[in-house]
Order: C-alpha cells, then sequence, then structure tokens
C-alpha cells in the first residue's frame, strides 16, 4: 500500500515536474522564435529603406512609400520594446506586421524605381535632342543673321562718300 | 566698331545662346554639385509645442507631455532611431566628446524614416510610480512611456544646492549606416530635468 502511495506520489511529482519543463521549454522556444522574426523583420524594413533610396535616386515620388515605412518602424519599435518586456508572442505578432509592410514597401519601391528609371531616361532623350537642336538652330540663326548684317553693313560702307579732308600741315 | 568687332560679338553672342540651350544635356554629363554641410537635428520641446514650460516639478502618477524631433539635412531620406533613456545625476549621459552614446539601456524607442529636408516629430507622455522617499534619498522604481511600464532603478541624493530630487529623461538619436547595416550613435541628444516629488 505504502508503496503504491509513493509511486502516486511520485507520479504527481513527474506530472507537475514535466509541464514546469514543458512550459520552460515553450517560453524558451516562443524566444527564439520572436528573436528570429525580430531580425528578420530588421533586415527587411533596412532593405526596403535601401530600395526607397534607389527608387528616390530614380526619381520617383516616395512620400506614400516613407509614411508606409513608418508604420513598418511603428511595429518594429513595439516589437522591439515588447521583445524586452518578455511578451514573445506580441513581440512576433508586431515584428511579422513590420516585416509584411516592409515587403510591400520593397516591391513598391521596386516598381515606381522600374517606372521612374523609364520616364527619366525619356525625359533625357527628349532633353537632350531638344537642346541639341536648339543649339544648332542658335548656330544656324546666328549665321544667317551675321550674314545678313554683314551685308547691310558693307552696303553702308560702299554707299559712303568719300570725303577729302584738306591737310593743311 | 569695325567689321572685325562685330564679329568677334556675334561669335561671343552665339556661343553663350548655344550653351544655353545645351545645359540641359550638360547638366546631365556634369551634374551639379550640391553644397552645403549634412546633418541631422534633435529637439524636444514643451506640452505646448514651444521651446518652454517643460515639466519640471514632477509628482509621482502623474502624467506630462513633450514632443521630440528630429530633422533631416543628409541630402537623402533617413533612417532614425531614438531612443528614450531615464537617469539619475551620477548615471552617466552621452559622451559628446568621444561620440559614444550612454550605456544606459534605452526605455522606449522609436523608428522614423525623414525625408531630405523633412522633419519628424511625436509625443511621449511620461510619469513616475513606485516612487520611495527615505531621508535625504529618493528611488524612482518605474518609468511609464507611452502607456508603456518600465521598471528602473533610479536612486538619487538630495541635492542641496537646488533642492530637489533631481532624474533626467534624455533622448538620443541614431542614423541608419548603410555601409555597416547597422545603428550608429548620431552624436546628438537632448534632456529635460525632473524634480521628482511626492507633493
Amino acid at each position: 500500500m505504502s508503496g503504491l502511495k509513493l509511486s502516486l506520489v511520485l507520479l504527481m511529482f513527474l506530472v507537475l515536474a514535466s509541464q514546469f519543463f514543458i512550459s520552460e521549454t515553450f517560453a524558451e522556444a516562443s524566444k527564439d522564435v520572436a528573436a528570429s522574426a525580430l531580425t528578420d523583420a530588421e533586415g527587411v524594413v533596412a532593405s526596403a529603406y535601401q530600395a526607397v533610396l534607389k527608387a528616390e535616386e530614380a526619381g520617383a515620388n516616395i512620400s506614400g512609400l516613407l509614411v508606409q515605412l513608418n508604420e513598418a518602424g511603428g511595429f518594429l519599435a513595439r516589437a522591439r520594446m515588447a521583445y524586452d518586456f518578455g511578451d514573445f508572442e506580441e513581440a512576433t505578432g508586431l515584428a511579422n506586421l513590420s516585416r509584411n509592410s516592409g515587403i510591400e514597401v520593397e516591391n513598391a519601391a521596386v516598381k515606381l524605381k522600374d517606372s521612374a528609371f523609364f520616364e527619366r531616361v525619356q525625359r533625357m532623350w527628349f532633353m537632350m535632342i531638344g537642346s541639341i537642336v536648339g543649339a544648332v538652330l542658335i548656330f544656324l540663326g546666328s549665321f544667317w543673321v551675321w550674314r545678313v548684317f554683314k551685308r547691310r553693313y558693307n552696303r553702308r560702307v560702299l554707299m559712303m562718300k568719300p570725303e577729302v579732308s584738306s591737310n593743311e600741315s | 566698331m569695325n567689321l572685325e568687332d562685330y564679329r568677334t560679338v556675334f561669335a561671343t553672342g552665339s556661343l553663350v545662346l548655344m550653351l544655353i540651350a545645351a545645359a540641359p544635356t550638360l547638366g546631365l554629363i556634369m551634374p551639379f554639385p550640391s553644397g552645403g554641410e549634412r546633418f541631422s537635428e534633435l529637439w524636444v520641446l514643451g506640452p505646448n509645442h514651444i521651446a518652454k514650460d517643460y515639466p519640471f516639478n514632477v509628482r509621482v502618477n502623474e502624467s506630462y507631455n513633450v514632443f521630440v524631433g528630429v530633422g533631416n539635412h543628409m541630402g537623402v531620406p533617413s533612417y532614425y532611431l531614438v531612443y528614450v533613456k531615464f537617469r539619475n545625476q551620477t548615471q552617466p549621459l552621452p559622451n559628446a566628446t568621444s561620440s559614444e552614446p550612454s550605456p544606459l539601456a534605452p526605455l522606449y524607442e522609436f523608428r522614423a524614416f525623414v525625408r531630405d529636408s523633412g522633419a519628424w516629430e511625436a509625443r511621449v507622455t511620461f510619469s513616475v510610480s513606485n516612487v520611495s522617499l527615505y531621508g535625504d534619498s529618493a528611488s524612482v522604481n518605474r518609468v511609464i512611456i507611452n502607456d508603456e511600464a518600465f521598471t528602473v532603478d533610479a536612486f538619487s541624493k538630495w541635492d542641496s544646492e537646488h533642492n530637489g530630487f533631481y532624474y533626467q529623461l534624455f533622448f538620443e538619436l541614431w542614423l541608419y549606416d548603410q555601409a555597416s547595416r547597422s545603428f550608429i550613435f548620431n552624436n546628438r541628444f537632448v534632456s529635460i530635468w525632473l524634480n521628482v516629488t511626492t507633493s
């Protein structure tokens, strides 16, 4: 009988102890998941930022992307603080929100960059052709004006009456 | 003026006009350097959005507002991190000479993407709680910033010169560095002094 009691007590102890170890393991696992989600989100947001910089360099209007990036940054900051508090579930959720926003921004930035680049190339060609044509027209125009001017100048010189001035030295 | 002089004037005028016409294309080949110093600004404003009426005599469990802001003059959109830290009179501030941040752990953080020549601002609502006063010593054990409660261990001695238990709420500016792919302390911080009182 006493052996049975001892076994029961031992069994109960094992069940309770296993719950403690299981919860510890779960906590450790969720901490790792949260840390990984945070690192991932940090990387995605940084890449999105770089994509936005490239889009801006290509001449795109990035106002909307910056608003979205600020949202992603806000989630990331809150995720980081939740992690520091030990709220790993909240940290993971917020990090994933940040990551998703970052991916959206990066995709949009790449599209914007491509279209801005295309527009820029078009504008560049237009500008180059316009300025070359303008320079050539100015050159030809100047040449024509010069010829007209020269002709009139020469005519005026030829129509001048020579005057004899006395040299009374 | 003789014909030679007129020709020189015509040639010079034509050349100037041609250069003006070609300026957009020349601009593409030789981009004009964008001058000016590149820097970032960090500021803290009082509750009325001006640089006065900052919270000073802080009562336990009462909320106070300030505004923290960042200005970007880096020539490109920039990614900033603002850390909010809390210290007593003996704990270290950032070292402006060696460009080192305060070693204190940040309580709260803001992340902001700011366009060039743009600014970002956020409200910071804070309060202190779990304050113990005993004799000429005080200990603040909790700081609440924007509804997030942070446990701190900030012990302060009575400052007989200025009559109070003094603490400092300060903000550090960090800037994302693309080369190292990490945030670097921008050697800028702003702070407000707080005299913690129970009455």
